[in-house]
C-alpha cells in the first residue's frame, strides 16, 4: 500500500532521472508510470466513495436515533437516549422481537439438520439427478420473496388448512413461519457445508472406516470436527436470513408479528423515533456478531463460497 | 441397540448405498418437495384456474386470470399490471448495471490487494449487508423526500434554493435503495471470480503492448464472466420482485410488480390474480437462469 501513496513529487523526481537518459521510449515509460499511479488512485477513490455510499444512510440513522429531532438533521436539538428507553419499554415490539428469535432459532435448526444431511449426499454419494437435486436445493434462495411468500400462503391457507385433522396446524401463524423460514434458510447451509465437504480429504473417512469405525462414529469423530465451523456458519446464515426476512413472513404470519413485520407497521403509522432506535440497535448487534465471527472463523470464505482461500 | 432382528435389518439397510442416500438426501428431498415444489406447482395450477367469490378454486382450466391482468379499459399497455411489469424490468435492469459498474472496481481492488485492507473493507461491506434489509430500506427513507436528510442538508448549506425533485421519492430513489441493498451480492460474486484470476496474465498482456482497455475487455472480463453473470442474476432477480424498497422509496407514486401482487393478495386475497402475476416473475427467472447456465455452471453460482 505504501508504494501507492507516493506523492506526485517523487514521480516528478523519477521523471527527471528518466529524461536524463533522454530517449523517446523513456518518455513513453514515464507516461505509463504516471498513468499507472493515477489509475491506482482512481481505484482507491472509487472504493472509498462506495464505502461512503454504503455507510451514509446507516450513519445518519444511528445519529438520528440519539437525536431529539428524530426525523431530520435540522434543526439539531441535542442528544438523548429517550428513544432507546421508549423502544425497550414497548411491549409489543419486544414481544415481536422474542417471536423473531424463536422462529429464527427453530427454522435455522431445521435448515441446518436437513442441510448437513443433504450436503453429505451431494459430497459423498453418487446418484442420478444429483445436479437437479443441488439446483432444487438452491432454489429457495433464488425465488424472490414475494413469489415464495404468496405460493406458501396459498398452499397453507387454501390447500392445507382444509385438510381433516391436521388442517388447523396450517392456519398462518407460528408454525407456518417456521416452516417457511426453514425452507428459506436451507440453501445457505447447503452451499456452505457442501463447499467445505468438497475440499475435505475423503481418505481420512475411509481410513477411519478401515480401522473399524461405523458410519456414525466416522461422522462424529472425523467428519464433524472438520466441518463444524462450516455448520456453525451455515446455522448463523440461516438464522440471520430468517431474522431479517420481512416479505415471506409478511405473507405467512397470520395474526402473529415478528420483529420485521412489527417494524413495518410502525413505519406505516409513522413512529420514526422508535424505528431509528430499534434499527440502530440491530446494526450494533450485527456489528458485534460479525466482528466476533470474523475473528473466530473465516466468514469471508463462507460468504464467497467456492472462491475463498481457507488460509487467507 | 441392535438386539432385535428388526432393528438389525434396518441397520444393515442403512449400510447399503441406497440406505445411506435415503438417510442423507431423503429428509431434505421430502421437506423441499412438500414446502417448495408442491406450493410452487399449486400456485402455477391456481393461476390457470378460476377462483370464485368464496375463495374456492373452480377446478377448470381457464385463462381468465391472465385475461384480468391485461384486461380493463383501454389497450393492454395501459393496464396497471403492464405498467408495473415494465417499470419493474426497467428498475431491475438499471440497478443491475449500476451495481456491476460500481462493484467491479472494488472487487478488482480486493482481489489484487488482500491482506489487512481486505479484511477491513470486507467488514465494512458485510456489515450493511447483514443488517436487516428492512432497516437499510428505512435508512434511505430518512435520506429521501422533500424534507428528507439529503434535501434538508443541501438547503441548509445553501447549495439549493428549494427541494430537488430527484431527491424526492420515486424511481431514482428506488434505484438507489435497491443498488444499496443488492450491491454486496454483486461484489461478492465478482470477487469470487476475480480472486481466482492469475494476474500475471494481465501483466503479460500489458507487456505485450495491450492497452488498458484491451486488457480489460480481452483478458479480465472473459475471466470474470461467471462472476458477472451470477452477480447480475443475484441483483436482477430480487430487484424484479422487490417489495419493501419500492414501497418505502416510491411512497405510492409508482407501483412495482411485487407491490401489485402484495396489494391484491393481502387486501383482497385475489389468489388467481396474484398467482398469474407471479408467473411473470417465475418465467423471467427461468429464462434468465436458462440463459445464464449456457455460460456458467450451477457450482459457480455459489456466491452468496
Amino acid at each position: 500500500m505504501a508504494t501507492e501513496t507516493d506523492t506526485a513529487e517523487t514521480a516528478d523526481g523519477r521523471a527527471g532521472q528518466e529524461t536524463a537518459t533522454a530517449t523517446v521510449g523513456a518518455t513513453g515509460l514515464l507516461d505509463h508510470e504516471q498513468r499507472e499511479r493515477l489509475y491506482s488512485r482512481l481505484l482507491y477513490l472509487i472504493a472509498g466513495l462506495l464505502l461512503v455510499f454504503l455507510w451514509i444512510p446507516l450513519t445518519v440513522m444511528v445519529f438520528l436515533s440519539f437525536a431529539r429531532n428524530s426525523s431530520t438533521l435540522f434543526p439539531f436539538e441535542g442528544f438523548t437516549v429517550e428513544h432507546y428507553l421508549a423502544t425497550f419499554a414497548d411491549a409489543g415490539l419486544m414481544g415481536a422481537l422474542y417471536n423473531s428469535v424463536q422462529v429464527a432459532t427453530l427454522s435455522a435448526t431445521i435448515a441446518t439438520v436437513l442441510g448437513v444431511l443433504a450436503s453429505l449426499a451431494l459430497a459423498r454419494r453418487d446418484f442420478r439427478f444429483k445436479q437437479g437435486f443441488r439446483t432444487f436445493g438452491i432454489l429457495p434462495m433464488i425465488v424472490p420473496g414475494v413469489v415464495l411468500g404468496i405460493a406458501l400462503l396459498i398452499y397453507f391457507r387454501t390447500l392445507l388448512s382444509g385438510l381433516p385433522l391436521v388442517g388447523d396446524l396450517f392456519v398462518p401463524g407460528f408454525l407456518t413461519l417456521v416452516l417457511t423460514h426453514s425452507v428459506y434458510g436451507f440453501p445457505f447451509v447447503l452451499l456452505i457445508v457442501s463447499a467445505r465437504l468438497y475440499t475435505f480429504d475423503e481418505s481420512l473417512e475411509e481410513a477411519a472406516r478401515d480401522l473399524g469405525a461405523g458410519p456414525l462414529e466416522t461422522f462424529k469423530d472425523v467428519t464433524f470436527p472438520v466441518v463444524a465451523p462450516a455448520i456453525g456458519a451455515g446455522f448463523l446464515f440461516a438464522w440471520i436470513r430468517s431474522f431479517e426476512d420481512f416479505i415471506r413472513a409478511f405473507f405467512v404470519k397470520g395474526t402473529m408479528d415478528v420483529l420485521t413485520t412489527a417494524m413495518f407497521s410502525m413505519i406505516k403509522y409513522g413512529a420514526a423515533p422508535k424505528m431509528n432506535a430499534i434499527s440502530s440497535f440491530i446494526v450494533f448487534l450485527i456489528a458485534i456478531v460479525l466482528a466476533v465471527a470474523m475473528n473466530v472463523g473465516n466468514v469471508t470464505e463462507y460468504v464467497a463460497a467456492g472462491g475463498g482461500d481457507p488460509d487467507e | 441397540m441392535g438386539t432385535s432382528t428388526e432393528s438389525d435389518d434396518t441397520l444393515s439397510f442403512l449400510r447399503t448405498e441406497d440406505g445411506k442416500l435415503l438417510v442423507t438426501a431423503g429428509p431434505s428431498g421430502v421437506w423441499l418437495g412438500l414446502l417448495l415444489l408442491l406450493p410452487l406447482t399449486f400456485m402455477i395450477t391456481v393461476s390457470f384456474m378460476n377462483v370464485n367469490d368464496s375463495y374456492n378454486i373452480v377446478w377448470q382450466p381457464s385463462l381468465e386470470n391472465y385475461g384480468q391482468l391485461f384486461g380493463g379499459q383501454g389497450p393492454f399497455w395501459q393496464t396497471s399490471f403492464f405498467e408495473s411489469l415494465l417499470l419493474s424490468y426497467f428498475v431491475a435492469a438499471v440497478t443491475t448495471v449500476l451495481c456491476l459498474t460500481l462493484a467491479f472496481p472494488l472487487a478488482y481492488l480486493l482481489a489484487r490487494k488482500g491482506g489487512r485492507l481486505f479484511k477491513i473493507v470486507i467488514f465494512l461491506v458485510l456489515l450493511p449487508f447483514f443488517t436487516m434489509y428492512l432497516v437499510r430500506a428505512y435508512s434511505w427513507l430518512l435520506m429521501f423526500g422533500p424534507s428528507g436528510v439529503l434535501n434538508a442538508t443541501l438547503l441548509q448549506l445553501g447549495v439549493i434554493g428549494e427541494p430537488l425533485g430527484v431527491l424526492n421519492f420515486g424511481v431514482p430513489a428506488i434505484i438507489v435503495g435497491l443498488t444499496h441493498a443488492y450491491f454486496p451480492y454483486m461484489l461478492l460474486s465478482l470477487y469470487a471470480s476475480l480472486d481466482g484470476i492469475d494476474f500475471s496474465l494481465v501483466e503479460a498482456a500489458r507487456d505485450l503492448g495491450a492497452s488498458r482497455a484491451e486488457v480489460l475487455i480481452d483478458v479480465i472480463l472473459p475471466l470474470a464472466l461467471p462472476g458477472i453473470i451470477s452477480g447480475s442474476l443475484f441483483v436482477f432477480v430480487p430487484s424484479l420482485g422487490a417489495f419493501i424498497t419500492p414501497r418505502f422509496l416510491g411512497q405510492g407514486k409508482v407501483l412495482m410488480i411485487g407491490q401489485l401482487i402484495e396489494e391484491r393478495i393481502n387486501s383482497l386475497y385475489a389468489i388467481g390474480y396474484g398467482s398469474a402475476a407471479s408467473m411473470f416473475i417465475v418465467v423471467t427467472i427461468v429464462v434468465a437462469f436458462g440463459v445464464a447456465f449456457r455460460y456458467v455452471s450451477v457450482d459457480e453460482l455459489g456466491g452468496v
